[in-house]
């Protein structure tokens, strides 16, 4: 019987009075994820709003060991304390880097590939709101296409981000890690369960969490629960696990909706014309269609070698 | 030479308000600077911005200590923030409160001017941004630009930023509040606004590994969980009304709520629980639980 919303502690060990904006995607992923790991915990995070919001200096947010690190070096790090904990006899506790999409899908993309190759000990957790928001709204690599941002501005001629969203997870995927999910801070249950599985294993464990930002995606603080459903359901977002590289998509959506369904509910997508919806759409049904098709063959992985 | 010292959080555009009045005096044919007071602030968060209007130009660079007016987005950081500091006699406050100028006691030889800013915004803009709004009454209440003036900088200012027609439904705004403004004299403050002390450490004070332990200082709790001194609630426009007769303990909202400032009441008679209890010290008002929960047991008001 996996957890639930009912399993959960009251405690949060992510507590209240931390300054991220009203409405931020990003708090309540973390402070559930935080409710599963449990106290025996360290967290490591580069620069990105959470270091901001969850320990400005004096104050502090975190009730558990809690670490500021470089933008680059994340998963670099947490390796280093797991040996070190290791060393200590301490081999419960469990290290996990919480980054930012900038600071995993661009700047810290070397030292995660490298943990990754070692099967490190370390959960890596990205919580994706798709731009660097920290420093105000720059692209990243992680930015869909056609999104507003202060460095891809919606002008005359160039409307929004002209590139794809670089797809993460399928990255680490690619690197035979223990275990590869993707989570929505709109689906609880799929990503509690998926955090708890990454838990009680070993070895290197990535989770990339789809968390709203009311700030820089201009939306109502309201609708950021309604906004991570409606990217699943259009299929802009695909949840699945990878259990030793077994891709399995854990939620299918009946029927996708138009992914315009998702775009008009934030102000990031304004501007766009129809014919870059067009665009996004078939960008969509041809990810969905390579994501089916990824875990039609990933998932005999096992069944066609042993 | 006049200075204007905004206050303001994060997200309710008093940097743009302090650009818009800048531009609004330029446009009478003084020079003008506006800048921001920059600090790690997130949405929400107390932040401050300037103007400076001369007809000569302009050497000083320092931010503004001894402002003539004061611009306040909103009346909840009167309780937080000393927002009279270093005001000359026979300044102005100006204030977006609900209140009546005379209900507000910021000091003698003042004037104070109030308007529901966030009311007017809410009417014309749809949105609780009052930094137009706020325009208008300044405008009203110091004679310091004329109306036309303040019109001119917003349409430049916000024209820029978001789009001429959005800048025109500014302009309404700013005139709606101009004509809700009043003024009156100044009362003395019944007791004397107590600054809270900064917390400088000592190498002696500080714990080995930075703030790795909770320990009590001369201006509060620092260490693990210590943000809990923090009390965010003042951030919020809307607040969350609770029907639990209508609870059906799914705890959709106790899971939902970023800052975590729900809890559930405990059982009744080992079967439901009863509802739920919001912690307003830190509630800051997004309405995410209003929005999903399924009975419509939380309704956001004003």
């Amino acid at each position: 019987m996996s957890i639930g919303i009912k399993d959960l502690p009251e405690e949060n060990l992510f507590t209240a009075g931390h300054t991220a904006c009203a409405g931020c995607g990003a708090a309540i992923v973390v402070r559930n994820i935080m409710k599963v790991l449990g106290e025996n915990t360290v967290i490591y995070t580069p620069a990105n709003c959470l270091l901001v919001f969850g320990a400005t200096y004096p104050h502090i947010a975190w009730k558990v060991p809690y670490h500021h690190v470089a933008f680059e070096n994340t998963a670099a790090c947490a390796t280093g304390m797991k040996r070190a904990l290791n060393t200590l006899g301490k081999e419960d506790t469990t290290v996990v880097g919480f980054a930012g999409d900038g600071g995993t899908a661009d700047i810290g993309m070397q030292a995660l590939s490298a943990a990754a190759e070692r099967n490190e000990d370390i959960i890596y957790v990205m919580y994706d709101n798709e731009a660097y928001m920290n420093t105000g709204i720059q692209r990243s690599g992680s930015t869909p296409y056609g999104a507003w941002t202060t460095t891809t501005p919606a002008g005359k001629v160039i409307k929004g981000k002209e590139l794809f969203k670089k797809d993460v997870a399928q990255i680490i995927l690619a690197h035979n890690v223990p275990y590869v999910a993707t989570a929505s801070v709109g689906y609880p249950q799929d990503m509690l369960k998926k955090v708890e599985k990454a838990k009680n294993m070993k070895g290197f464990r990535f989770l990339q969490i789809y968390s709203s930002c009311p700030t820089g995606w201009r939306h109502p603080t309201d609708i950021t629960v309604e906004i991570a459903n409606k990217a699943v359901e259009s299929g802009m977002w695909t949840l699945f696990e990878a259990v030793d590289g077994r891709m399995e998509i854990t939620h299918r959506p009946k029927e996708r909706i138009p992914v315009q369904d998702y775009l008009k509910l934030q102000g990031r997508f304004r501007h766009m014309s129809e014919e870059q919806i067009r665009i996004l759409q078939n960008w969509v049904d041809k990810k969905w269609d390579r994501d089916s098709r990824l875990e039609k063959a990933l998932k005999m992985l096992d069944e066609s070698t042993d | 030479m006049f200075e204007v010292r905004f206050h303001g959080r994060g997200g309710q555009g008093a940097v743009m308000a302090a650009q818009a009045l800048a531009s609004a005096a330029f446009s009478e044919g003084n020079y003008a600077v506006a800048f921001p007071y920059f600090g790690a602030e997130r949405r929400g968060a107390p932040v401050l911005a300037f103007t400076r209007v001369d007809s000569k130009k302009i050497y000083r660079k320092t931010q503004v200590y001894e402002p003539d007016f004061v611009v306040v987005l909103d009346d909840s950081l009167l309780e937080m923030v000393d927002v009279t500091e270093g005001l000359k006699d026979g300044g102005v406050v100006v204030v977006n409160t609900r209140k009546k100028p005379e209900e507000l006691a910021l000091g003698e030889n003042i004037k104070v001017a109030t308007v529901d800013a966030t009311g007017v915004a809410l009417e014309v803009l749809g949105q609780p941004i009052t930094n137009s709004s706020i325009l208008g009454a300044f405008a009203k209440a110091t004679g310091a630009v004329s109306m036309d003036a303040i019109e001119k900088g917003i349409m430049d200012i916000f024209g820029n930023k978001i789009g001429m027609k959005i800048a025109e439904k500014n302009c309404r705004a700013a005139k709606a509040a101009y004509d809700r403004t009043i003024s009156a004299d100044g009362r003395p403050r019944e007791k004397e606004f107590e600054k809270k002390p900064k917390w400088l450490p000592d190498v002696k004070e500080l714990p080995i590994g930075g703030a790795g332990v909770k320990m009590e200082t001369n201006a509060g709790m620092i260490g693990p969980g210590s943000f809990l001194e923090n009390k965010t609630g003042g951030w919020r426009t809307f607040m969350p009304i609770v029907e639990n007769d209508k609870c059906v303990a799914c705890q959709l909202c106790w899971y939902f709520c970023p800052e975590g400032c729900i809890t559930m009441v405990p059982y009744d008679n080992n079967r439901f629980k009863k509802g739920i209890a919001i912690d307003l010290d830190y509630c800051k008002g997004c309405g995410i639980c209003a929005h999903e929960c399924p009975t419509h047991a939380i309704e956001m008001k004003r």
